[in-house]
C-alpha cells in the first residue's frame, strides 16, 4: 500500500471509530434517560420499575380529587384500570375531573409521586393511545 | 369578494415565481438582459403576493368572518393588534406568513444585490422554486382562503387566550424571519454548485445574510423562551419540548455556518463545511416545519394532526435535500481545497467545533425522533426529557467553549503556539479559578457541573475582556461585535448554570390576611378582587412581600376566564431584580377558603435574557460592519 493511501485509510478508520464511539455514548445516554409511557391498565398488567421516572396518561377519575394543604390526590384512569397519584403544587388550569391528564413521576407502593402534572393546552386533547370505553 | 382577489393574486404569484425558476434554468444566466428579466419578474410576483397578504390582514382587521380561517381564529372583541396576530395563531395563516417571509428575503436579496453579481439569477431561481413548493403546499393542503358562504357566522371563535400576549404576537414572525432567511445561503450554495466555478467567492455575501438570519433566529427563540417563562406559569425558560428542539437544531447549524463562513470568506479553505452547512441549515429549518405541522410528534405546541400535510411536506423537503446532496457529491471535486487545514490554526478549531455542533444536532434530532422509532419497533410509548439533553449538551458545550478559548490566541492558516504561560491565557486561568473558588467557598456552589460552567464561562469572558483591553490600549485589530457576542456566550453559560443551581420553589397553602415565610421573605396574602378585562374576567390576588432587609413590594397574580371559549388561564406576577426574580402564581381555592399559591425564586434569569440580547445585538451590528466593508 502506498503511503498516501495508507494515510487516507487511517483517516477514514479514525473517523469511523470516532463516530462509533460518539454514537455509543449518545445512545447510552438516551437509553438511560427514557421516560416510559403507560396507560393505567398497562400498569396493572406490566412490571413497572420502581426507581425509574415514568409517564402515565389517562383521564382524571370523577370524584377522585382530594386536596389537603398544598397536596392534591387523584386517580388516573382509562376506565379499565386506574392508578393513584399524589402531587404537591399547582395543577394546570385545564386540569379537571373527567378530562385528560399526563403525569410524570415515580411509582412507589402503587402510588405515583408526580413531579409534573400536564394537561394539554387544548380542550379536545386526549392522551395518546387511549380509547375510552365507558 | 376580496378574499377571492387575494387567492387569485397568490395563484398568479405562484405562476410567476415558477416562471423565474424556469427562466433561470433554460436561459443563459450570465446574460445581463436575462438577469434583469428574472429579477424584475421576481419583484413583481413578490409585490402581487405581498398585496394578497395585505388584503388578508385588512379582512382580519375588519372582522370578515366569511373567511373560514378568520372566523375560526379571530373575534370582534379582540383588540386590532390581536386581530392581526390571529392570522399566525394557527396552521394555515402562519404558513401564509412563513411563505411571505420566504419570498421577502428573496426580494430583499434581489434589490440589494447588483445584477452583475455572479450567481444572482440562479440564486433567485432556487429561492423561487422553494417558494413555489410551499405556495402549492399552502394552496393545496392548507388553504387560508376558504370561505363560509352564504351565511358567515356573527362572531369568530377567538384566538387562544394564552396566545393573547404581545410577545407571542411577535415571537412567530421573528422566528420565521430567522428560519427562512437561510434560504439565501441555501440558494447561493446551490447556485455555486450548479455554476461550478470555484473562483467565485460567494461566501462574503452569504456571511452577511446568514448573520442577520442568525440574529433573528436567536431573537425568535429568546422571545419564545421569555414568553413561556412568564405566561405558562412553570417558571422555566426551556423545556426540551420537541417543538423547541426543532428551533434549536437549525440554530446550532446556523451557528456552525456563520463561523465556517468567517473562515471561508477569507480563503476557500472550509468550503466543504460552508456548502454542507448552508444546505443543512435550511433543510433543518424545513425539518422543523415538518415536525410542527405534520403533528407526528406529540408536543404542547404542535398544530393539529393532518397526515396529508405531513406527507406533502416530507416529500417536498426530501426532494429538495436529495437534489442538493446529489449536486454536492457531483461537484465535490470543486470544493476540495488544495490548502490543508493546518493544525492549531483558527480553521482547525472551527472544524473541531463544527464536529461538536454536529454531535449536538444529531443528538437533538435523535431525541426528537427516538420516541417515534421506539414505538414503531417495540410498540411502547416513551418520551425523551431534559435528563438526556442535559447529559449531552452540558459536556459538549463546555468542551466547545474550551476550543473557543484556545482559538482566541490562534491565527488564520498558520500554526499557533499554544502558550499556556503567556500573560492573557495565564491571567484568565487564574482569574477564573479564583471566581470558581470564591463561589465554592462563599456561596456554597458545590455541584461539579455548575463549578465547571462557572470556570469555563469566566475563562471566556475574561479572555475576551483582555482582547478588548489590547484593542483599546494597543490598537490591536479586533472584531468588536464578535468579541461581544462571545462574552454573551460566556455569560449565558454562567447564568444557566447558576439559575439551575440556585432556583427553588414552594407551594403554599394560604388564606387572606395570613403570612407565610419562605427563604427570608414574608409573604402576606392581602386581598382578593374581581376585575373585568376587555374580553375576560379575572380574580386578582394582592400579595405583599417583605424581604429581610426591609424591601417591600406587592405582587398581583391573576386567574382569568376568557368569555369566548370559557378558557381559564393563569397570569403570573414577577418581581424582577438583578439577581433573582420572585415569581408567584395562584392555583385553586380549597374548600376551607384557602388558596394554593406557588412561589418561585428564579435566580439569574434576567442574565439569561441579557446574554441572549447581547448576542443578538452584536450579530446585527456585525452584519452592518460586513455590509460596510463590502461597499
Amino acid at each position: 500500500m502506498n503511503p498516501i493511501r495508507k494515510k487516507r485509510l487511517q483517516t477514514v478508520l479514525l473517523i469511523l471509530a470516532g463516530s462509533a464511539l460518539g454514537s455509543f455514548f449518545i445512545i447510552r445516554a438516551l437509553d438511560t434517560n427514557l421516560d416510559f409511557f403507560y396507560t393505567p391498565s398497562e400498569m396493572l398488567s406490566e412490571e413497572i420499575p420502581q426507581n425509574k421516572r415514568i409517564k402515565v396518561g389517562g383521564m382524571v377519575l370523577e370524584n377522585s380529587v382530594v386536596r389537603e394543604k398544598t397536596k392534591i390526590f387523584f386517580t388516573v384512569t382509562d376506565y379499565q384500570g386506574s392508578v393513584n397519584v399524589e402531587f404537591d403544587g399547582i395543577v394546570p388550569d385545564l386540569f379537571k375531573e373527567g378530562s385528560g391528564v399526563v403525569v410524570l413521576g415515580y411509582l412507589n407502593d402503587k402510588t405515583i409521586f408526580a413531579e409534573e402534572v400536564l394537561a394539554k393546552h387544548d380542550e379536545n386533547y386526549m392522551p395518546p393511545s387511549i380509547d375510552i370505553q365507558k | 369578494m376580496f378574499i377571492e382577489v387575494a387567492q387569485f393574486l397568490t395563484i398568479l404569484a405562484t405562476g410567476l415565481f415558477f416562471l423565474c425558476f424556469v427562466f433561470s434554468v433554460i436561459f443563459n444566466v450570465n446574460d445581463l438582459n436575462i438577469i434583469n428579466l428574472i429579477s424584475r419578474i421576481y419583484s413583481h410576483s413578490f409585490l402581487l403576493f405581498l398585496f394578497s397578504f395585505l388584503i388578508y390582514v385588512w379582512l382580519a382587521i375588519t372582522d370578515n368572518f366569511s373567511v373560514l380561517y378568520i372566523a375560526q381564529h379571530s373575534n370582534t372583541n379582540l383588540p386590532v393588534f390581536y386581530k392581526i396576530s390571529s392570522i399566525w395563531s394557527a396552521h394555515e395563516g402562519s404558513m401564509y406568513l412563513w411563505i411571505i417571509f420566504l419570498s421577502l428575503w428573496g426580494a430583499i436579496y434581489n434589490i440589494s444585490s447588483k445584477n452583475d453579481e455572479p450567481l444572482k439569477a440562479r440564486t433567485i431561481g432556487i429561492i423561487s422554486i422553494t417558494t413555489v413548493g410551499f405556495l402549492l403546499f399552502l394552496l393545496l393542503t392548507s388553504n387560508p382562503f376558504e370561505t363560509i358562504l352564504p351565511l358567515p357566522p356573527e362572531n369568530g371563535a377567538d384566538i387562544n387566550p394564552v396566545l393573547q400576549d404581545p410577545l407571542l404576537a411577535i415571537h412567530p414572525p421573528t422566528l420565521y424571519l430567522g428560519y427562512v432567511g437561510f434560504v439565501i445561503a441555501f440558494g447561493q450554495a446551490l447556485a455555486f454548485l450548479i455554476e461550478g466555478d470555484s473562483n467565485i467567492n460567494w461566501e462574503k455575501q452569504v456571511r452577511f445574510w446568514s448573520i442577520i438570519s442568525w440574529s433573528f433566529l436567536t431573537l425568535g427563540i429568546t422571545l419564545g423562551s421569555w414568553w413561556a417563562y412568564y405566561e405558562l406559569g412553570w417558571g422555566g425558560y426551556w423545556f426540551w419540548d420537541p417543538v423547541e428542539n426543532v428551533a434549536l437544531i437549525p440554530w446550532l447549524a446556523a451557528t456552525a455556518l456563520i463561523h465556517s463562513l468567517s473562515a471561508s470568506s477569507k480563503s476557500s479553505i472550509l468550503r466543504i463545511w460552508t456548502i454542507l452547512l448552508s444546505i443543512l441549515v435550511f433543510s433543518l429549518s424545513l425539518f422543523g416545519a415538518f415536525i410542527v405541522r405534520s403533528g407526528i410528534i406529540d408536543s404542547v405546541h404542535s398544530f393539529a394532526n393532518d397526515p396529508e400535510r405531513g406527507l406533502y411536506l416530507l416529500a417536498f423537503i426530501g426532494l429538495l435535500v436529495m437534489m442538493s446532496l446529489i449536486l454536492f457529491s457531483y461537484r465535490f471535486a470543486l470544493l476540495v481545497s488544495n490548502k490543508r487545514i493546518i493544525s492549531l490554526s483558527k480553521e482547525s478549531f472551527i472544524s473541531i467545533n463544527n464536529i461538536l455542533f454536529g454531535t449536538l444536532i444529531f443528538s437533538t434530532m435523535l431525541g426528537v425522533m427516538y420516541p417515534l422509532i421506539y414505538e414503531y419497533i417495540y410498540d411502547q410509548k416513551i418520551s425523551v426529557g431534559a435528563p438526556f439533553y442535559n447529559a449531552i449538551f452540558v459536556p459538549i458545550t463546555l468542551l466547545a467553549c474550551l476550543f473557543l478559548f484556545s482559538s482566541i490566541e490562534s491565527k488564520w492558516q498558520s500554526k499557533s503556539v499554544i502558550a499556556f504561560f503567556n500573560n492573557p491565557t495565564l491571567a484568565s486561568f487564574i482569574f477564573s479559578l479564583l471566581i470558581t473558588f470564591i463561589s465554592f467557598k462563599l456561596y456554597s456552589v458545590s455541584k461539579l457541573w455548575t463549578l465547571a460552567s462557572l470556570f469555563i464561562g469566566s475563562l471566556i469572558i475574561f479572555r475576551y475582556i483582555l482582547v478588548i483591553y489590547s484593542y483599546i490600549f494597543h490598537k490591536k485589530f479586533v472584531n468588536v461585535y464578535s468579541v461581544l457576542a462571545h462574552i454573551g456566550l460566556g455569560l449565558l453559560i454562567i447564568s444557566i448554570a447558576l439559575n439551575n443551581d440556585f432556583s427553588s420553589e414552594r407551594a403554599l397553602n394560604i388564606k387572606i390576611n395570613e403570612t407565610e415565610i419562605y427563604k427570608d421573605h414574608e409573604i402576606t396574602f392581602d386581598n382578593l378582587q374581581l376585575i373585568d378585562g376587555p374580553n375576560y374576567e379575572s380574580v386578582r390576588a394582592d400579595f405583599i412581600i417583605e424581604s429581610q432587609n426591609g424591601n417591600k413590594f406587592s405582587l398581583n397574580p391573576e386567574k382569568r376566564k376568557y368569555f369566548a371559549r370559557g378558557q381559564i388561564t393563569t397570569e403570573t406576577a414577577i418581581h424582577a431584580s438583578i439577581l433573582k426574580d420572585i415569581y408567584i402564581t395562584i392555583g385553586d381555592q380549597l374548600d376551607d377558603g384557602s388558596w394554593i399559591v406557588n412561589v418561585q425564586f428564579n435566580y439569574f434569569i434576567r442574565w439569561i435574557w441579557f446574554s441572549a440580547a447581547l448576542m443578538i445585538i452584536s450579530g446585527l451590528f456585525l452584519a452592518r460592519t460586513i455590509k460596510r466593508a463590502r461597499q
